[in-house]
């Protein structure tokens, strides 16, 4: 240990640093075979590893399960589907990296991928510059509209503000008063905008809100859970926290809420991350009325619903895939949309070009589990969806609070922003 | 009399008319406030049941149905239902209370089914018709009532107050009480009179009596509101001080100087209170973290210390101390369930021992050969931290382990101010202090302990002297690696436990090791303890993002004036 110096150590952080940087067996993230005639290929952006892997890591087999579906049916324009999957390891830039490689080397025919606003951002320039199709499962912030990315899921129009109006309405609890508590990066900064400008238009004064942000993967929310309290506590109307955490940090939050007696029905929490999948682990007993907002939840009623749980279960078993059975989360169900969307265009064009396939979008409308029925325009490369509130029960799972009649037009661009 | 009482009823409870007067009166039948007029009511009432008891008992049973049908219905009459509910705790007849105690508590567990011949309720004694309460079963197809929010407000508020009234046991009656007491002052004035009147045990009555007096803020009796003001003023929080400085307004603060006084005082008092609740609360939350960061850092401190061998798998460590805290918690479900509860006790040697086995053979298959080597062993510890995390990956899977929360950890209390007392940082605190004292008397009082000592100062010196090398070495990143494990234990009620927990770790303990000088533990505890407060206190100044920069540019500040930490060891060292 006598070498040991103050030099070699910064050989050693900075070979290290080199090592986290830099992709080291890239050729092995990216696995998939050649492609062989009569297949076409798809591609998966989603983690298998860091901060976002247990609930992104699902994707990647909802993908396959809805291509396995497809090609038992006879594949698309006569070929059958090739699921190419890879693990960008919740490392934002890692996200375009692959992303470039699947579209150049593997030339996939589109791609299925990211979850956090953030990777999105990072993998825009790569499909725009290779004229790729990028499926994005996730509600978002929106005030984002390429022609290269398809958003699957809701912008804040159909999503967080109808869970926020409801909030605020006599249905819902009048809420009055609004902390925002985010994970800081570009998703909960744009919405917590957007949400200002919302209250702003409502004339709701500024000392009506208070914003405050951790880091990605933050786990010790005490100081912040007195804060929460202690804003709460201030009187003048009812008082609300919108949750723009993700990952990890969703069951540390909830669980350091709990635990200081904090009820639903003292302070409402409008977890617009949480799923299913970040109550798996906590005892919800304590938790019970919070509310997230999605495109879909578990319990919607319908028999596509019904056919997808199903479906996923048994893939599941069949499958030995390493995640439970009996839980779906929005994402996966808007992934496995994405794929038949996609499907269905490249059908419509009898063609896996990209341009040809964006143009069949138009009027394209599929059953979704969620028992709307999705429907594209040839305005944007959005898809309208219904919206859901939830309400966390007893059983890790939500219930259906509230729901929207149809599915609403998506507003790409908000205007509170 | 009776009139009097049965209009003022009315205005209150117009949903339970008929059931109310006869509810109000029985219950007041033991007040004695006045013989005099206790005798008159009583008269009065006497005379009135004689006449009425038959058309009473049909019409509570027409209210009942009434509020059956509502309870299935639309939202806004679900929330009738629930200020009904409240109404009855407070003023309904003990047939009433003992009738709604277990619908109202069934729609929150929605063990409530709305069918086509009414409700069922099921609870532990079975399924029965809510309003016959005959053993039935549901009808298919039937539906259970959701509660929203507000609703649900009001339905919990109804069980707590039927349970203020109806519960058994006296500690289910305190419970119920500490419920209500924050929203006193929106339910009916006298249930908690009422529930004291009735109440056995004598310091629950005391408390009963003290909320009916808080509660009182309102009322026209100026006596009453300073009275009121004073037992607000016992519990200080910001709730009370919002409620109390709302008097500020109030037309009495001007005219009354009494009240005036009174009023400032209670601010006064509470003000104090709250800031003595916020300077323990920080205590409290640096100590916590701080004791997170101590207990996963001492591992570290030991094999960075003795061997400098920089061990970034030192977080995966702790992940399989958590994962086998978990398996213990499996284990003792099939074969102890009677021990459940203590799982976070029973595991601390199999947590420990299993995560040292796994260090030793980490150090004896891999580490052992590159010692001449830093550059080598960080790179080979990063590979195996890797591994192991993708190695549990594929065994258990990437979801949160579901923990069982025993109730020595589950929840928290209510010191002071706005401090609360979470039980499980507080397992996590005593926990760090009990690593740290077995750590201390390892080090300082076993012959391990001594030889450890002696290769961290002079590797080659004690070498010389006989002292075993190697195999001090060996030893030494067992305990490392089996104290990781024990944080892993600890920190398994506070964190969620996935494969990837350990490298949200890794830094910081880093951080404190370096901090507090190498090698040393008390060094590591004081560290900890600094980077601990002062993360806390400047989180809620300028927000964790901020916090985290900041302490880490004072880290690097402190390094440059101290390179070799707080407490360096004295000495020729390499």
């Amino acid at each position: 240990m006598s070498t040991f110096s103050r030099r070699s150590f910064l050989q050693a952080t900075g070979v290290a640093a080199a090592g986290l940087a830099s992709p080291i067996g890239m050729p092995a993230i990216v696995r998939s075979a050649h492609a062989a005639s009569g297949t076409v290929k798809l591609g998966c952006l989603f983690s298998s590893s860091g901060t976002m892997a247990n609930i992104e890591g699902r994707l990647n087999h909802v993908v396959r399960m809805a291509a396995d579906e497809i090609n038992a049916k006879g594949g698309v324009n006569g070929r059958t589907i090739e699921v190419a999957v890879s693990d960008p390891a919740s490392d934002w830039p890692l996200y375009a990296q692959v992303g470039k490689q699947m579209l150049e080397q593997d030339k996939v025919a589109a791609l299925f991928g990211c979850w956090t606003s953030v990777s999105r951002k990072s993998v825009l320039p790569v499909v725009e510059q290779a004229n790729g199709l990028l499926f994005y499962p996730l509600h978002f912030e929106g005030d984002e509209n390429s022609k290269n990315i398809v958003y699957v899921n809701s912008p804040p129009a159909s999503s967080v503000l109808p869970a926020v109006d409801y909030l605020m309405g006599e249905e819902g609890v009048s809420a009055k008063r609004f902390f925002m508590l985010g994970s800081d990066y570009v998703w909960p900064r744009t919405i917590n905008k957007q949400l200002k400008g919302y209250w702003k238009s409502k004339g709701i004064p500024e000392t009506a809100w208070r914003e405050e942000y951790v880091p990605l993967g933050f786990s010790n929310f005490q100081t912040l859970v007195n804060q929460i309290r202690a804003f709460a506590d201030k009187g003048g109307g009812k008082p609300i926290v919108v949750l723009t955490v993700v990952g990890s940090s969703i069951p540390d939050f909830l669980r350091e809420f709990a635990n200081q007696g904090i009820k639903a029905t003292d302070v409402p929490v409008l977890g617009l991350d949480m799923v299913e999948a970040d109550l798996e682990g906590l005892n919800t007993e304590p938790l019970v009325g919070h509310l997230n907002c999605w495109a879909y939840l578990q319990n919607a009623k319908s028999a596509a619903n019904a056919t997808f749980l199903k479906q996923w279960a048994e893939y599941v078993k069949a499958k030995n895939v390493p995640f439970k059975g009996d839980v779906v989360i929005d994402p996966m169900v808007s992934a496995y949309n994405s794929v038949h969307l996609w499907a269905m265009a490249a059908a419509k064009a009898n063609s896996f070009d990209v341009l040809e396939v964006r143009k069949a979008f138009a009027g394209l409308s599929f059953d979704c589990p969620s028992g709307y029925k999705l429907g594209m325009t040839a305005e944007n490369n959005y898809v309208s969806r219904g919206v859901f509130i939830g309400s966390v029960n007893e059983k890790q799972g939500f219930d259906i609070l509230w729901q929207s009649k149809d599915a609403p037009k998506p507003v790409p661009f908000s205007p509170y922003g | 009399m009776a009139i009097q009482r049965c209009s003022q009823a009315r205005s209150i409870q117009s949903l339970w008319l008929t059931g109310d007067w006869f509810g109000r009166l029985s219950a007041r039948k033991g007040r004695q406030r006045s013989v005099h007029m206790m005798r008159r009511v009583f008269i009065a009432a006497i005379l009135f049941v004689a006449v009425w008891a038959p058309s009473l008992l049909v019409a509570a049973e027409a209210g009942r149905a009434d509020l059956m049908g509502k309870l299935c219905g639309d939202a806004a009459s679900l929330g009738d239902v629930g200020r009904a509910l409240v109404g009855i705790a407070a003023d309904g007849s003990q047939d009433e209370r003992a009738w709604a105690t277990p619908v109202a508590r069934a729609v929150i567990d929605r063990k409530l089914t709305c069918d086509t011949k009414g409700a069922v309720v099921i609870s532990g004694e079975g399924s029965f018709d809510a309003l016959t309460r005959e053993q039935r079963v549901a009808v298919e197809g039937g539906r259970s009532p959701f509660l929203n929010l507000k609703n649900r407000a009001l339905f919990e508020t109804a069980v707590a107050a039927l349970a203020l009234r109806t519960a058994p046991d006296p500690t289910q009656r305190g419970a119920a009480l500490r419920t209500l007491e924050r929203q006193a002052a929106g339910l009916p004035e006298h249930l908690f009179e009422a529930a004291a009147e009735q109440e056995s045990d004598a310091g629950l009555r005391a408390q009963m009596t003290a909320v009916a007096q808080a509660a009182a803020l309102n009322s026209a009796d100026p006596a009453k509101r300073i009275g009121a003001l004073k037992r607000i003023s016992a519990t200080p929080d910001r709730r009370a001080l919002t409620q109390v400085r709302a008097l500020v307004a109030d037309p009495a603060y001007a005219g009354d100087p009494e009240f005036k006084r009174a009023v400032d005082a209670a601010i006064a008092t509470i003000e104090r209170g709250i800031t003595a609740g916020d300077v323990l609360a920080a205590l409290y939350n640096g100590l916590s973290f701080a004791s997170i960061l101590f207990m996963a850092a001492i591992g570290l401190a030991v094999i960075f210390g003795l061997m400098g061998v920089i061990n970034l798998a030192q977080g995966e460590m702790i992940m399989i101390g958590a994962y086998v805290t978990w398996m213990v918690q499996e284990g003792l479900r099939r074969l102890a369930p009677a021990l459940l509860d203590w799982y976070l006790i029973i595991a601390i040697p199999a947590a420990f021992l299993v995560t040292a086995a796994v260090g030793i053979a980490l150090e004896a298959i891999l580490l052992r050969h590159l010692y001449r080597r830093p550059l080598m062993s960080l790179l080979a510890t990063w590979a195996v931290s890797l591994f192991l995390i993708n190695l549990v990956r594929v065994t258990f899977g990437t979801q949160n382990l579901n923990f069982v929360t025993p109730f020595y950890v589950a929840g928290g209390v209510p010191v002071i101010g706005d401090f609360i007392f979470t039980w499980n940082r507080m397992f996590a605190i005593a926990f760090a202090v009990l690593t740290l004292g077995i750590t201390w008397g390892l080090m300082r009082l076993t012959p391990l302990g001594l030889n450890i000592r002696a290769v961290t100062q002079n590797r080659t010196m004690a070498g010389c002297i006989g002292i075993p090398v190697r195999r001090v070495d060996t030893m030494a990143f067992g305990l490392g690696s089996g104290l990781a494990g024990l944080a892993g234990l600890a920190l398994a009620p506070i964190y969620s436990v996935n494969p990837q927990m350990g490298q949200n770790f890794i830094i910081d303990s880093f951080m404190v090791v370096v901090l507090g000088g190498v090698g040393t533990i008390v060094g590591t505890v004081v560290a900890a303890l600094g980077i601990g407060q002062i993360n806390v206190l400047i989180e809620p100044m300028w927000g964790a993002v901020a916090a985290k920069v900041i302490v880490l540019m004072m880290i690097i500040a402190f390094l440059q004036w101290r390179p070799e930490g707080l407490f360096a060891i004295k000495g020729r060292r390499k």
